[in-house]
Formats: structure tokens, C-alpha cells, sequence
């Protein structure tokens, strides 16, 4: 038998070994990477991804710094220990401070009105949020989720590329607040995100679904966009939870 | 996908009406469709997130004295509008507009401080044809 030579080899080596992202797109680090600040847009600009969105998703309008106020669901369908939750909330405790510095998880942090920077690579992409100082790692080898993976506030992120879309698929988040109006989520929410660029690379878009048959029926869906500003830098959050004195 | 409980230029209309704070609701705390006024010397400026703080000992336009606790955005998005620690001292004298807490607290979360030489600090941004 004829051992394959060291180039053979090496030329089926990329074959034998998991795929980082087998149609990463062209100059995608240099496009994805760096500062983003929220835009508030008065006329949206992604309207073709919100196309994508599931046609029973409800649109969540809270995204950017928009706030539902106590009751408001978004039109959400709420389970009955969700609802009964939120309608005995607390909102004096929120003012206390052990409660003034907690995070919420990925399902809120997303939207709120804060920059990030991205960091993609060929296996990870990392994004340093502002808000909370907080991280997500997104796991672009192949990889599944790990059943035993703790929960965390940013989950469990897998992510592949759809053409020139970022997909990913997020399980084991905390439970934390979904609308900061008493709502929270369950520990088996499932979040899928779809990232995208804008042609010329100066504004990214997401829209975001939310699976969580424990606190609400269906699917709801969030939007939200950034524009790219090269030299700028998240600042350090360092939360103090004596903020008031 | 459905958008139930508004129509869609009522959703993006909301995400440039107001960019509230951080980890707490404003929509709950403080009313968002007024603007009150209040002048006075500032006693004390805390500049931490999530949120700064000024105590501010005075009068309102409608006579109310007493000392005011005065919420600010975070100071990370203050920061980026020119804010700093050193912007607001102990024993200036201002005038700060902003949207009174709910429940009638002498409370607020600042919109504008204006002070006597003509600077202002902008904090939250009213939405359109709030009245003030």
C-alpha cells in the first residue's frame, strides 16, 4: 500500500479537520471589527432583515433605550407564572443597591443604548460590551452546545455564516429580566441572532428571536443596528452600586 | 412576523424618542411626558454608572424648595456629550430641567443644567413636543 507524501497530506488536511466557518466571507475581520455604536434609527434601515423575522414573531419595541412601560408585553402572550411575576414586581428594589449593579443576560443587554467593539477571528468572535462590561464569545468550529455548559448571562453561543450573514445560536442563559419591567426569562430561553452588514460596511444589523415556551407563547423578535466608528473604544462601565451615595 | 400592539413607524418612532438609563426602568420612575425646572447650589456631584447624581438644594418654578436628588443618564453616555467628573462642582449655582419621579418624590432625572455663565450640560433628551 502507497502511504500518501507529506503533500498530500497537507492538501487534505483542511479536509480532515473541523471547519472553522467553511464560507467565512472575504475581508470579513477587517469589515467586522472595531467600535459600533447603537444608531437610533427614525427610519429603519434593515428593512430586509426584519423580512426575514418569522412571520408570528412579535416584534419587541424596546430596542436602542426604549422602554415598555409596567403591564406593556409588546403584545407578548405571557404564561401565567410569567405574568403573575410581573405583575407582582418590585420596581423599589431595583433603586437598592444590591440589586443597583445586576446584570441583565443577552436577552436584554443587546438593545440597550450602549457601543461595543467585535473581534472576530477565524474560530471565536468576541464582543466587549459596554454595558456591564460584560463579553460574548461566539464559537465559530463547528462545536454544539455542550449540555453540561453552566449558565451565564451572555449563554452559550454557536455561530456559522450564511453567505455574508452571521448566525447564531445561543441556550444557557441565566434567567434575567426580558423587557426591565418585571418579565424574565427562563434558564431554556433559545435566542437566534442573524448579523449583517450593510453594503458599504459602515452599519451592522441584528434581529434577534426568542424562544421560551415557559414565560411566552410563540416567538418574539427584537431589531437593532450599530454604525462603525474606526478609533473609538468602549469605556470602562465599573458599576458602583452606591451610585446615589 | 406580527407587530401587535403598534403599528411599525410607532416602533422605530420609539427608539428615538428617549434613550433611558441603565439598569433601572425610567419609563416606571419618572414621568417622561413633562419637564420641571428647578434652581438652586449644587451640593453634591457624583459622576458613577450606572447612573450620576446630583443633590441640588433649591426651589422648583412652582415653589417647591427643599433638597432635589437629580439622576443622570450614565456617565459613560455623558461622557461622550462632553460631561466629566469635574463638570458640575459643589456650590454652582444652576438651573436643571429634567422629568420629575413618579410618586411626587422631589426627584428627577435631568434633561439640561444651565449655569450662570451660559454653559449647559444635556442629559436625557425629551421626546418631541414634551411639554415643558
Amino acid at each position: 500500500m502507497r502511504r500518501p507524501g507529506l503533500a498530500a497530506l497537507c492538501l487534505l488536511a483542511p479536509a480532515l479537520m473541523p471547519l472553522a466557518s467553511p464560507a467565512q466571507p472575504e475581508d470579513f475581520r477587517e469589515r467586522w471589527s472595531g467600535f459600533w455604536t447603537v444608531r437610533f434609527e427614525r427610519d429603519v434601515s434593515g428593512a430586509a432583515l426584519l423580512e426575514q423575522l418569522p412571520e408570528d414573531a412579535v416584534l419587541v419595541d424596546d430596542a436602542g433605550g426604549g422602554e415598555l412601560a409596567a403591564g406593556e408585553f409588546s403584545g407578548l402572550a405571557l404564561s401565567e407564572s410569567a405574568l403573575a411575576s410581573a405583575r407582582n414586581y418590585d420596581y423599589s428594589a431595583e433603586l437598592l443597591p444590591e440589586n443597583a449593579c445586576r446584570a441583565p443576560s443577552v436577552a436584554f443587554y443587546m438593545q440597550a443604548p450602549f457601543p461595543m467593539e467585535i473581534y472576530p477571528g477565524r474560530d471565536l468572535i468576541v464582543f466587549k460590551m459596554e454595558y456591564f462590561d460584560l463579553y460574548r464569545v461566539i464559537f465559530m468550529d463547528g462545536r454544539a452546545h455542550p449540555a453540561d455548559a453552566p449558565h451565564s448571562l451572555s449563554g452559550h453561543s454557536v455561530g456559522r455564516w450564511e453567505g455574508e450573514t452571521l448566525v447564531v445560536d445561543t441556550t444557557h442563559i441565566a434567567p434575567g429580566t426580558f423587557m426591565n419591567n418585571g418579565f424574565d426569562h427562563s434558564p431554556n430561553l433559545h435566542l437566534t441572532e442573524r448579523f449583517e452588514l450593510s453594503d458599504d460596511g459602515s452599519i451592522l444589523r441584528l434581529t434577534q428571536v426568542y424562544e421560551d415556551p415557559e414565560t411566552f407563547a410563540g416567538r418574539a423578535a427584537r431589531y437593532m443596528s450599530w454604525s462603525k466608528r474606526p478609533g473609538e473604544y468602549v469605556l470602562p462601565y465599573d458599576c458602583d452600586p452606591n451610585y446615589g451615595g | 412576523m406580527t407587530i401587535s400592539s403598534r403599528c411599525l413607524a410607532g416602533f422605530f418612532l420609539s427608539l428615538a424618542s428617549a434613550v433611558a438609563g441603565a439598569h433601572h426602568s425610567f419609563a416606571v420612575h419618572y414621568d417622561g411626558e413633562r419637564i420641571v425646572s428647578v434652581s438652586g447650589v449644587v451640593e453634591e456631584f457624583r459622576f458613577r454608572n450606572p447612573h450620576g447624581m446630583i443633590r441640588l438644594t433649591g426651589a422648583s418654578a412652582d415653589g417647591v424648595e427643599g433638597t432635589w436628588t437629580i439622576e443622570t443618564n450614565s456617565p459613560n453616555i455623558l461622557k461622550r456629550r462632553g460631561w466629566s467628573e469635574d463638570s458640575i462642582m459643589p456650590g454652582d449655582e444652576v438651573v436643571i430641567e429634567g422629568f420629575p419621579a413618579n410618586g411626587g418624590s422631589l426627584a428627577m432625572r435631568v434633561y439640561r443644567v444651565s449655569f450662570a455663565d451660559g454653559r449647559e450640560l444635556i442629559g436625557q433628551q425629551p421626546a418631541a413636543g414634551i411639554e415643558r
